[in-house]
């Protein structure tokens, strides 16, 4: 074990969006409980107050669209001007809406390329400066992103494209000292759950009928896919870099 | 952190083979550091008695190979006297051979596949009479399960069959609430090359051309396959399962 009572992000500095509900807010918590400073984002200021509240300390909460490149800059301003180096970046702000190609629209197109696809890619661009060497990169995929489920032709889709991002950077910086790797949850119980349903009857279906799916036989908890984001961000994963881990309870392996 | 000073595998009885040197024996030192007796087996009673003085406590050793069932049978049966049961098993044992296609002969073939596939296979089938409910497999596949690689293909070939038993034991055990995962090492700093028959001279060539293919630069340490067997040992990869995590430097990622 290391030193500081066995945390094993002492000292590091994290930025975490879509860090005030579910799987990033589980993560923040998780980090800062292993000596981590983090940084979340998210769109609506409530929301974040209430995570900071939970997180308790060393936490600083930045209002902000993860699909707006402005909103970015000041996410990365902020992290300049408080600390000045980031060590573990999780892009995890994602949304997801079940269309059929039939009805699907450009607007719904747009909405979900530009938040779960092309915020990353900026994100992670305007962070790079501040980024140290043994720094960690964490984007948040899906099991989806190897599976064919209706209604999700573009959520499946954008979820490949971070994977394939995972590849290219690793190549990338080579030369930086920095990892990047996907994280792929399968279904996990979190709000983005209830932002697909209106009604707890089409919640229940919704749910029996991944859980058919699913060789664990049950959903995730935010708590173990915030233990893998440990796992990635720690030393604990020092020779992964360009990986996918698969976080999905089996669903879409067998 | 859980109690026990933060040991993440108190009390666990672990079964390691091909736990007398490389990956294997690394690993087994730090599932005792971690808390776990492990039972050891290896082909040579020199290397096993110089492994359990490395590892130093809580551990016992078995001579056997892992190809013949009756050495696996000798095996299990000692963990049944000492222990009575298995939580974690790391069906390690294996290795590889160079032969090109064109003069490959059958005991070659053989060989590869006595060990990686059939002794893995058997391995796993014999310890789950001992294999405690909620338990954790963890099989040595190798990034070669994805890539191409001259004179290597039926070892290439055998590690993509144990990426294959992961998916199939997860649907097979998943009522027993036993994960199967398989890990993919890439390059690591072991005798692997040397004892595929690579002289020392083509070794260090080999090894120093996999440090240019890989985009971390350099080959992996057996502690960091060690930290990796760790996490999907513990309950801190609890969804996880059926999966190839790939621990590979980026090298069969990019």
């Amino acid at each position: 074990m290391s030193n500081n009572n066995g945390q094993k992000l002492a000292g590091k500095v994290a930025v975490i969006t879509g860090g005030s509900t579910g799987i990033g807010l589980t993560t923040a918590q998780r980090f800062v409980d292993e000596g981590a400073y983090v940084f979340i984002t998210g769109r609506r200021q409530v929301e974040l107050e209430k995570a900071r509240a939970l997180i308790g300390k060393n936490v600083t909460i930045v209002q902000a669209d993860a699909a707006n490149l402005d909103d970015l800059d000041r996410v990365a301003a902020a992290v300049r001007a408080e600390k000045d180096v980031v060590d573990i970046i999780v892009a995890n702000a994602g949304f997801v809406e079940q269309v059929p190609i039939d009805t699907l629209t450009p607007e719904h197109f747009d909405k979900t390329f530009n938040l779960n696809a092309r915020g990353p890619v900026f994100l992670v661009q305007k962070l790079l400066p501040l980024m140290s060497r043994g720094g960690s990169i964490i984007l948040v995929s899906s099991a989806m992103h190897v599976m064919g489920i209706p209604g999700h032709t573009t959520y499946a889709a954008t979820k490949a494209a971070l994977r394939s991002y995972a590849r290219t950077w690793a190549a990338e910086f080579q030369d930086r000292g920095i990892r990047v790797n996907t994280l792929s949850p399968g279904v996990t119980d979190t709000p983005i759950l209830d932002s697909q349903v209106t009604t707890p009857e089409e919640r229940e279906s919704l749910v029996n009928r991944y859980l058919s799916m699913i060789p664990i036989g049950r959903l995730a908890r935010a708590e173990e896919i915030a233990n893998a984001a440990l796992f990635l961000a720690s030393d604990q994963s020092s020779y992964m870099t360009g990986a996918d881990l698969m976080n999905d309870g089996g669903v879409g392996q067998v | 952190m859980s109690n026990n000073n933060g040991q993440k595998l108190a009390g666990k009885i672990a079964v390691i083979t091909g736990g007398n040197s490389g990956m294997g024996l690394a690993t087994a030192k730090r599932l005792v550091e971690e808390g776990a007796h492990v039972v050891i087996t290896g082909r040579r009673e020199k290397e096993l008695a110089e492994a359990a003085a490395f590892i130093g406590r809580n551990v016992t050793t078995v001579a056997g190979d892992v190809s013949n069932l009756e050495d696996l049978d000798r095996l299990y049966a000692v963990v049944k006297e000492k222990h009575g049961h298995i939580d974690i098993l790391f069906a390690n044992a294996g290795g590889g051979k160079v032969a090109p296609l064109a003069t490959a002969t059958e005991a070659h073939f053989d060989t590869i596949f006595d060990i990686n596939v059939k002794g893995l296979f058997f391995a796993v089938q014999k310890a789950l009479p001992l294999f405690k409910d909620g338990g954790s497999i963890i099989l040595t596949s190798s990034n070669a399960n994805v890539l191409g690689v001259p004179a290597f293909t039926a070892y290439a070939a055998s590690k993509a069959a144990v990426r294959s038993f992961a998916r199939g034991w997860t649907m097979e055990l998943k009522d027993r609430k036993i994960r199967v995962n398989s890990m993919s090492p890439g390059p690591i700093e072991t005798l692997a090359l040397e004892k595929a028959g690579l002289t020392v001279e083509q070794a260090e060539q080999a090894a120093s051309q996999f440090a240019s293919q890989v985009p971390l630069g350099r080959r992996g340490k057996p502690e960091e396959i060690a930290a990796v067997v760790v996490f999907l040992a513990s309950d801190e990869s609890s969804y996880i399962t059926g999966v190839d995590l790939a621990v590979d430097g980026g090298m069969a990622q990019v």
